[in-house]
């Protein structure tokens, strides 16, 4: 693995205004994310864990700071720019899984193939082939033409990891993606995000409330007043 | 074509999507319809015209205007017209009939007297009957069974001409020889056929035409051949250019064809407007959508949807409604169109709704115009993308991140 970030964020800064009062959530917070390397991101509940997950995931842009993504300035991108660059190089898995409930889970994982670059006809064989694979990778070969409502709540959080690794994007960002499991559930679909994270190389930043879960990345840091830093 | 799957899902899980589509396809049914009918009727009422006038009419001026000329003298005015076929000399005249058996004027029975226009033609049926020296005449369907007569019934026909500065009265006995149904109505009620060497007779009538039917080829224009005509007779000197004698059949027919048209324009203008409602629908449909699906824009949106695939995704998700209910709608307007007669019957209770008196026809003519109907499925899309611009353009609008905080 290479020593070069894959992400770097330097002096984020990100103030909200709540009701005429301006809440100042991150104050100068960096990181560098390697290739391959798995990293907790811990902190009280309304530390900010979220807020820098979406700037770090190019879903808001910071007030002060800068966010490289393979060497390039990002943070300042228009929405279209932003939102191609996701489709390429960030995957998402969310606490609630975020399931689209119209889609099988076969389908649901091939959405981002779908709205990558390119002409869909033309790649649509070997993108199904690939959603497939994601699909089998996570143990739910058998249940592709199966609806989210049709899936527990573990299950679900497999086609959501399969569906956020599908385009092997270089950043992986999951926010408490075992908040919503049972303890066993949770540890099984620990042990299947950060596997496959490393398998295919992703930089990955879990936000958790869990020190177990912290327990199994490469390394920690926590949020505290708007700053980052590396856990003891 | 890329959230096609996802398009397909909303399709299959709401029926208010649906619902918007069967709203398009009823108004697309009916205009398609209407469209038809009104076609049909300028069709038929343009063949009926051509059949009966023929290409153009050239109506003489009588003697003491100039005229006079004989038909020989037409024929050689006009033998070098290009595309001539025909020319066919006609005598018409009006006459008052009365009831079955009754005496016209001289009956109580004949005070309700109809008026009959007498078609002196060359090409009559065959007519041979050796029990009456009575001239034969043909006359319309609806005439003899408001009048009850029957085949061999004798007809007494009173009419009126100039003899010498006075009115004089007529008198001419027919036997009926059958009757003639056009599908005209009104031709049917007012008009009988004679031979015109008979009435000619009646009325010492000389030279025995009071018009004549020219027939072209079948590619002549009849406009461009109608002016071929009158410049033949004008270099002839039977016409001139203050008194033209040739009409082409369209002028002939002018006002009433105009009056279809324009009704037919009107009645397509007005009901399109209730597929504009229904395409109006869409407003409300996809912007309910967008509203309850704001979750699925925020995740497309997380996976990397630029905010003009959304907008592309719910405008032809707009597009795609109206374009099955056009189709819908158009393979219904097409069913209504060639089952109009039981529509109209279970319409009025088993009574016919369409009454000849009034639409001229004895049944309801149709004529799908297939590009008409494109039109019609043209400006139908063309209404559904614009009224589905403004939820699509409010579901690109939605940021991200607010979509995801209020989950």
């Amino acid at each position: 693995m290479s020593n070069v970030p894959i992400l770097s964020a330097h002096h984020l800064f990100k103030t909200f205004t709540l009701g005429g009062d301006s809440l100042a959530v991150l104050k100068g917070a960096s990181l560098d994310l390697l290739a391959g390397k798995t990293v907790a991101l811990m902190g009280a509940s309304g530390t900010g864990k979220s807020t820098l997950l979406h700037l770090l995931g190019l879903l808001d842009s910071p007030d002060q700071g800068t966010i490289l993504l393979d060497g390039k300035e990002v943070q300042n991108l228009s929405q279209s720019a932003s939102s191609k660059l996701r489709a390429e190089k960030v995957g998402f898995v969310f606490q609630q899984f975020q399931l689209l409930p119209e889609l099988s889970a076969f389908e649901n994982v091939l959405m981002p193939r779908r709205l990558a670059r390119g002409s869909w006809w033309n790649r649509r064989k070997q993108e199904q082939e690939r959603a497939k694979e994601a699909l089998e990778s996570v143990g739910l070969g058998n249940r592709a033409k199966h609806r989210p409502t049709q899936l527990s709540g573990g299950e679900q959080q497999r086609v959501a990891i399969a569906r956020a690794l599908i385009s092997q994007p270089a950043l992986l960002l999951a926010d408490e993606p075992t908040g919503n499991l049972d303890a066993q559930t949770g540890d099984e679909i620990l042990q299947l995000l950060l596997q496959l994270a490393r398998e295919q190389g992703a930089a990955c930043l879990l936000a958790t409330h869990s020190a177990a879960v912290a327990a199994q990345c490469d390394s920690t840091f926590i949020l505290k007043n708007g700053e980052l830093h590396p856990a003891p | 074509m890329k959230l096609f799957p996802l398009a397909w899902g909303y399709l299959r899980t709401r029926a208010l999507l649906l619902l918007s589509a069967v709203a398009i396809a009823l108004g697309v049914a009916v205009l398609f319809t209407v469209l038809a009918v009104m076609n049909g009727f300028l069709q038929e009422l343009e063949q009926s015209v051509r059949t009966e006038s023929g290409d153009a009419i050239i109506e003489p001026l009588p003697p003491r205007y100039g005229g006079g000329h004989s038909l020989e003298d037409y024929k050689i005015a006009l033998a070098d017209v290009p595309g001539l076929q025909s020319l066919e000399p006609r005598l018409n005249y009006y006459g008052l009939v009365g009831r079955r058996g009754a005496r016209a004027l001289s009956d109580p029975r004949s005070t309700d007297l109809s008026g009959l226009l007498l078609q002196g033609k060359e090409n009559c049926p065959p007519w041979d009957s050796p029990n009456t020296s009575l001239p034969p005449l043909w006359i319309g369907k609806q005439a003899a069974e408001r009048l009850g007569l029957l085949q061999g019934d004798s007809l007494e026909v009173l009419s009126f001409q100039q003899q010498g500065g006075k009115v004089a009265t007529l008198r001419a006995t027919f036997q009926i020889a059958g009757t003639l149904q056009s599908g005209r109505f009104d031709h049917d009620l007012d008009r009988a056929l004679v031979r015109r060497a008979d009435l000619a007779d009646i009325l010492h009538h000389d030279p025995g035409f009071s018009e004549i039917s020219v027939r072209g080829t079948a590619d002549v224009d009849p406009l461009l051949f109608t002016e071929k005509l009158e410049r033949a007779l004008q270099t002839a000197g039977i016409s001139t250019a203050s008194f033209p004698l040739a009409v082409s059949w369209r002028r002939q027919a002018g006002s009433l064809l105009r009056a279809v048209e324009d009704q037919r324009e009107l009645l397509g203008v007005m009901f399109f407007f209730i597929v504009l409602v229904a395409a109006y629908q869409l407003v409300a449909t996809l912007t309910l959508l967008v509203t309850e699906k704001r979750r699925d824009i925020g995740i497309l949106r997380a996976l990397g949807a630029t905010p003009a695939n959304i907008l592309i995704f719910y405008v032809a998700l707009g597009g795609f409604l109206a374009l099955a209910g056009s189709v819908l709608g158009l393979c219904l307007g097409l069913w209504a169109s060639n089952h109009l007669e039981t529509i109209e019957k279970w319409l009025g209770g088993g009574d016919s709704l369409f009454r000849a008196e009034i639409y001229h026809f004895d049944h309801i003519p149709v004529a799908v115009e297939w590009v008409s109907a494109g039109w019609l499925v043209g400006l139908t899309l063309c209404a559904a993308v614009l009224f589905s611009l403004w939820p699509a353009w409010n579901a690109a609008r939605l940021q991200v991140l607010d979509i995801l905080k209020k989950r």
